[in-house]
């Protein structure tokens, strides 16, 4: 097990950049998530971690040890692909004692090995198939359970989930936990599902357009979103946006002495006074579905445009000022709305972001 | 009784139209063939038991085995055979060798590979008259450099012609086939090649393989059931491949370079006895099919195996 320290990591295509100096430290251990949507540089960060493509800028230690120039099979990681990447003409077997036969382990020790993992992973009868006859879940178990025999230094996953349907997954994702916290080997783990960067990660790395948006804990980042970006990312459905400006004050309105956030419609959202914002800045304030509370004396009316019940709760979509706005309630009154209801932003749970996109406190 | 059962039967017309329904529609198809690819073969191979030489109006008559027994005798022809084995052994090995070689190359990304690729396939359209003379000139000391580059980089004393040498003639038809072929593997090889999965190598390099062990352990197996294949057809292909040889050598010096195909060429156009040269035929046919069979079982097993 090893620490793996990231220092202002870069990476470019010819003169694309893809990756603007990444920073990174992660811990002995920890379960690092990479989050972002496609195409924000957290496979590439992943893949030059494993060595697969080459650093342009920066240094990437595993253990203190520079490994810009080591070649993958040098740096003692394992990782799990998103097509499983299995070696078609090998048995489930030889497919995970291959790294142990190629670095001349001892046999005995390969068979335990094997054995050992091909029990965690429910592999024990599998071991003499060969891939083609394994369903996708079992070959994902396969691709871990190569990952494991070799005991690296650190795991990296790429999307391992992405391949497979919804219970499957759901199900995987409980096990890669359970196993995490079995071997407590350092890991990371790249995905466009927040739900899996929710539930598996010590810690989430957010990444957007080549950039880390923030670090910190699943509940950090989903209580206290650094920017825009992270807030529209993280929950789902996704937060609601309503964009306005900041007032203090006698000029607050219906807020009276406090802070607000004035809507295009006049409206005053109070909020609690935000240091970082200048009177009459442009702001933009956010608020999760599942925090909107629909009052009969609510300050706001909206018009209902569809009602999605999900079974455990219920989808409002409402347009707000012609904009979309989504509610989350588990009451079931919601589901015979009228074509309006009124709604209600409690400030706690209230997000004030300035014009640059960045989180106001 | 009677009255009912006839009710219900159709007319003859309807039940012959029904019957014969399937036949008529595959008819077209079926005459083709028997007519381009059965008839054609039922007739050369019947010539190799009947007497026709072109220059005697009386041959014609049926002759049984006897040219099966000549040419048990015949000694040019057992000689043609060791010169096939060795012309087609030593050219599917050599193209197969640069070929994989070729593709390996090209399967690696670099600047011009488009250019590149095109510019290699290119002997491949070259007509094989043509490629047999643009090579028997190369080696023509008169005309041609390669005897003087030979000589000075002194792998002969003076420049002479390879292809008047007893010993070394075979080697001419073989250089001018393999440079001619090595674009047909290089061409299925490297479509293979690119078939193979990328993240497997990285899945590889991560598991600590080196690059032969890559290529032993991925390159290698995926590509076999290919390699079965094509070497199969490049065999078969080769063995009855006579247009260079003829070009170049004409089976000299000396029947040094006969094969069993210019040997089949000469009986039946030098000599003008198509009775004999269909029997050789017929015996290259059965030799060439039993090779095939074995080939196919072999690629059979592979790909069962994987």
């Amino acid at each position: 097990m090893a620490s793996i320290d990231i220092e202002s990591v870069r990476k470019s295509y010819g003169s694309f950049p893809v990756l603007h100096g990444v920073d990174l430290e992660i811990k002995d251990g920890e379960f690092i998530v990479l989050v972002g949507p496609s195409g924000c540089g957290k496979s590439t960060l992943l893949r030059m971690i494993a060595g697969l493509e080459e650093v342009t800028g920066g240094e990437i230690r595993i253990s203190g040890n520079r490994v810009n120039d080591l070649a993958p099979k040098d740096r003692d990681i394992a990782m799990v692909f998103q097509s499983y990447a299995l070696y078609p003409h090998m048995s489930v077997a030889d497919n995970m004692s291959y790294s142990l036969r190629l670095r001349k382990t001892a046999k005995e020790k390969i068979a335990s090995a094997v054995g050992s993992a091909a029990k965690k992973l429910g592999l024990d009868p599998l071991l003499e198939r060969r891939p083609k006859a394994l369903s996708g879940g079992q070959r994902q178990r396969v691709a871990m359970g190569r990952a494991i025999v070799r005991q690296p230094k650190a795991f990296l996953f790429d999307e391992p989930l992405s391949n497979l349907d919804a219970r499957l997954r759901e199900q995987m994702r409980a096990e890669i936990k359970k196993l995490h916290a079995d071997l407590k080997a350092t890991s990371i783990y790249v995905t466009h599902d927040q739900i899996e960067a929710m539930t598996l990660a010590d810690r989430i790395v957010a990444m957007h357009g080549g950039i880390v948006q923030q670090v910190g804990t699943p509940l950090e980042l989903y209580d206290t979103p650094a920017n825009l970006f992270v807030a529209g990312f993280i929950g789902s459905p996704g937060m609601n946006f309503l964009e306005g400006r900041y007032v203090v004050g006698g000029g607050a309105g219906a807020a009276g002495e406090g802070a607000g956030i004035r809507l295009s419609d006049g409206t005053v959202v109070p909020v609690a006074p935000r240091a970082g914002l200048a009177p009459d800045a442009a702001a933009t304030l956010g608020i999760r579905p599942e925090h909107v509370v629909i009052a009969e004396n609510g300050m706001l009316e909206a018009g209902v445009d569809l009602v999605e019940p999900t079974g455990f709760g219920i989808i409002l979509h409402l347009s707000l000022h012609g904009l979309p706005f989504k509610i989350f309630t588990l009451d079931r009154d919601a589901l015979s709305a009228g074509p309006t209801v009124r709604v209600d932003f409690p400030q706690k749970h209230l997000h004030v972001f300035d014009e640059a996109g960045n989180r106001a406190d | 009784m009677h009255q009912p059962i006839k009710k219900h039967r159709p007319p003859l017309k309807k039940r012959l139209a029904d019957a014969s329904e399937p036949y008529l529609y595959s008819a077209p198809a079926l005459i083709l063939i028997v007519a381009v690819m059965l008839v054609p073969l039922v007739v050369g191979i019947s010539y190799a038991f009947r007497d026709i030489q072109l220059l005697n109006p009386f041959s014609g008559g049926f002759v049984g085995l006897d040219h099966f027994r000549a040419l048990g005798q015949d000694e040019a022809f057992y000689g043609a055979l060791r010169n096939t084995l060795w012309w087609t052994g030593a050219s599917v090995f050599l193209q197969f060798t640069f070929g994989l070689i070729l593709a390996l190359l090209l399967d690696k990304p670099f600047y011009g590979r488009g250019l590149v690729q095109a510019l290699v396939f290119l002997p491949w359209a070259v007509p094989s008259f043509l490629a047999g003379l643009n090579w028997a000139w190369l080696f023509n000391p008169v005309i041609g450099p390669l005897p003087h580059w030979f000589t000075a980089l002194g792998l002969m004393d003076e420049p002479h012609n390879i292809l008047s040498d007893p010993h070394l003639a075979m080697w001419g038809p073989i250089a001018a086939n393999v440079w001619w072929g090595i674009p047909f593997f290089a061409i299925t090889l490297l479509a293979a090649l690119q078939a193979i999965p990328r993240d497997l190598y990285e899945a590889a390099s991560i598991d600590g393989a080196g690059p032969v062990q890559r290529f032993m352990s991925i390159t290698l197996p995926f590509l076999a059931p290919t390699i079965a294949i094509t070497v199969l057809l490049r065999t078969v292909w080769i063995s009855n491949f006579a247009d260079l040889i003829v070009v170049m050598t004409n089976g000299g010096p000396a029947d040094r370079t006969q094969i069993v195909a210019s040997y089949i060429f000469t009986q039946a156009f030098k000599r003008l006895d198509f009775g004999y040269a269909s029997a050789i035929a017929l015996v290259l046919l059965a030799l060439l099919l039993v090779y095939s069979m074995l080939i196919v079982l072999l690629r059979q097993t592979m790909l069962n195996k994987g």
